[in-house]
């Protein structure tokens, strides 16, 4: 057997839910009563290594499922969708999709948006760092020009919505947290991710602020982010968002040079 | 030799390999410890308050990156990606030294399996990992340390013995050896052979860096088998195969993993002053 077809076999039994390959078993050298048991050492070091980066990066879905369910889970979700590059960090990218098609938890319907929020907070933990836009630089911008300038949210903050009340399942699941049973099941909530000082944190959004989150991200001048906002929710307090979110280094510090007057857009 | 720039290289002391939980402890104060070590990949994110951690500590102490995921044993050659992202994480913390695993982790389809698992020692894979060796010290721009395996099973078709299949990759590709003592202590007793004896036949000129770790014993229906999962101290009989080896080789650097149920950093410390202990005393041997 060539080394490709040995590996490839050893890929099938070591991830596979069945018994071990008998063409790879043949090819080895211990003792037949011992063959099983000297491979299996490989399938637990895959299995486990697999599986606590899932139980590192959804805590929250493992206490909403239980220990045993989780495991179960996750093992099935690592024969199915095993990695496929050497970077850990980013594995489990579609693990809140598994769960949405996993008959056996579709009575839990928010539990794959709970796994998005963690996946976010992930994702938010390992993001690139980028220069945050200041209080101090947005005030150097004289304010006939304010209203033509594109703000970026940094790679550094998320934010999602749901139909769930995933913001409240997750405090509910922290230390000190609320009970689960305070929390409305039909209550939908976006959430922002966002990271400070190497702190991944995340707080309640209105809906006049994910209006905002959105136009900030399609590039839009401030301008017309505020009107978005205020389009979804007229009671939205713009400037007291803004002030927040430059304190929380959520946004970017715009390309070009600040001090420079500029617009977002083509040139006429 | 692919290296040209002039590099710091690892001190002949005892160091620690660097985990999460450590961090702040060493952010918080200088620790009593020579080197560090990291295992590439857990740094390859874009960013992150580890990565950041990391890039402020290399200027305090010497650093090895251990990589755990280049699969230089996969047959269908490595990826070009992943020695990407290692050359960006190797030209960004200038380490002193770099290593991989004579081993595998990747499948012909791509499937990463997160362990290192085993080769057999044929001909046809000295070629296959000579030619991934050569490639990915071109590709990283250094010349790579290859540790030898913990094992735990053998294969009936084979051309070569490990120390063997090792002096020659070591003369075929110019690489170093990472000698895991522990690695050399399991595998030895898990195929019933000599530990002192394969010692003795690996290319021991070529050592750049030591491993130590802590093994687990387990009950088997033939008698125990012993899993490398460097979750406890180091055991006794792999510390006199550490003094052993340095009688050998002379005083090179030599590092303490501990990656399961990690323990409070001074409990780690305390086995790398042991090592400190060991070194001091083949280098004030006579002879």
């Amino acid at each position: 057997m060539r080394l490709a077809e040995w590996q490839t076999r050893m890929r099938d039994t070591l991830l596979g839910p069945g018994g071990f390959d008998p063409a790879l078993l043949a090819r080895l050298a211990d003792p037949p009563d011992q063959r099983e048991r000297r491979l299996s050492v490989y399938r637990n070091n895959v299995r486990h290594a697999l599986f606590s980066v899932l139980e590192a990066a959804f805590p929250v879905v493992r206490q909403l499922i239980g220990a045993e369910c989780f495991t179960a889970t996750a093992l099935t979700f690592i024969t199915e969708h095993p990695p496929q590059a050497p970077v850990l960090y980013a594995y489990g990218s579609d693990f809140a999709d598994f769960l949405s098609s996993f008959r056996p938890l579709t009575e839990l319907p928010w539990l794959a948006d709970v796994a998005r929020l963690e996946w976010a907070r992930n994702e938010v933990l390992f993001a690139a760092e980028s220069a945050a836009l200041t209080p101090d630089q947005l005030a150097t911008v004289p304010p006939e020009e304010l209203g033509g300038l594109c703000i970026g949210v940094r790679p550094t903050t998320h934010w999602l919505a749901s139909d769930w009340p995933i913001h409240a399942i997750w405090a509910a699941h922290q230390p000190d947290g609320p009970p689960l049973e305070t929390v409305d099941l039909h209550q939908a909530e976006s959430v922002m991710i966002w990271r400070r000082d190497g702190v991944v944190r995340q707080e309640l959004l209105t809906a006049g602020e994910s209006a905002l989150l959105t136009a900030f991200t399609a590039g839009r001048p401030l301008a017309e982010v505020a009107e978005a906002g205020l389009e979804q929710d007229p009671a939205l307090d713009f400037s007291a968002a803004l002030a927040r979110w430059l304190n929380e280094s959520v946004l970017e510090e715009p390309i070009m040079d600040i001090s420079l007057p500029h617009a977002c857009g083509s040139s006429p | 030799m692919p290296t040209s720039r002039k590099r710091a290289t690892l001190p002949a002391q005892a160091g620690i390999g660097l985990r999460h939980p450590h961090l702040p402890a060493f952010l918080a104060a200088p620790q009593p410890v020579a080197w560090l070590e990291v295992h590439s990949e857990n740094y390859l994110a874009p960013g992150g308050p580890r990565l950041a951690a990391l890039e402020r500590l290399r200027s305090d102490y010497p650093l090895s990156c251990h990589g755990v995921g280049l699969s230089l044993g996969s047959a269908e050659g490595l990826d070009a990606a992943h020695l990407a992202r290692l050359r960006g994480l190797y030209d960004r913390l200038e380490p002193a030294a770099i290593s991989e695993h004579l081993a595998w982790s990747t499948a012909p389809d791509g499937t990463f399996l997160a362990d290192l698992l085993p080769l057999p020692y044929t001909d046809e894979l000295l070629t296959i990992v000579a030619a991934n060796i050569e490639r990915a010290q071109e590709a990283l721009g250094r010349r790579l340390l290859v540790e030898n395996p913990s094992t735990y099973l053998r294969f009936q078709q084979t051309d070569w013995d490990e120390a063997a299949f090792l002096s020659e990759l070591v003369r075929r590709t110019d690489c170093g050896l990472l000698l895991d003592v522990n690695n050399l202590y399991v595998s030895a007793a898990n195929h019933g052979g000599d530990p002192e004896a394969a010692l003795n036949a690996l290319p021991l000129a070529a050592v750049g860096e030591i491993h130590i770790a802590g093994h687990a014993r387990v009950a088997t229906s033939w008698g125990e088998l012993l899993i490398d999962d460097h979750s406890s101290p180091v055991a006794e009989p792999v510390w006199a195969l550490l003094t052993t080896t340095l009688r050998l080789t002379g005083p090179r650097p030599v590092l303490v993993e501990w990656d399961t149920q990690i323990p409070e950093l001074p409990v780690l410390l305390a086995e790398a002053e042991r090592a400190r202990i060991c070194l001091r005393e083949i280098t004030n041997a006579p002879g």
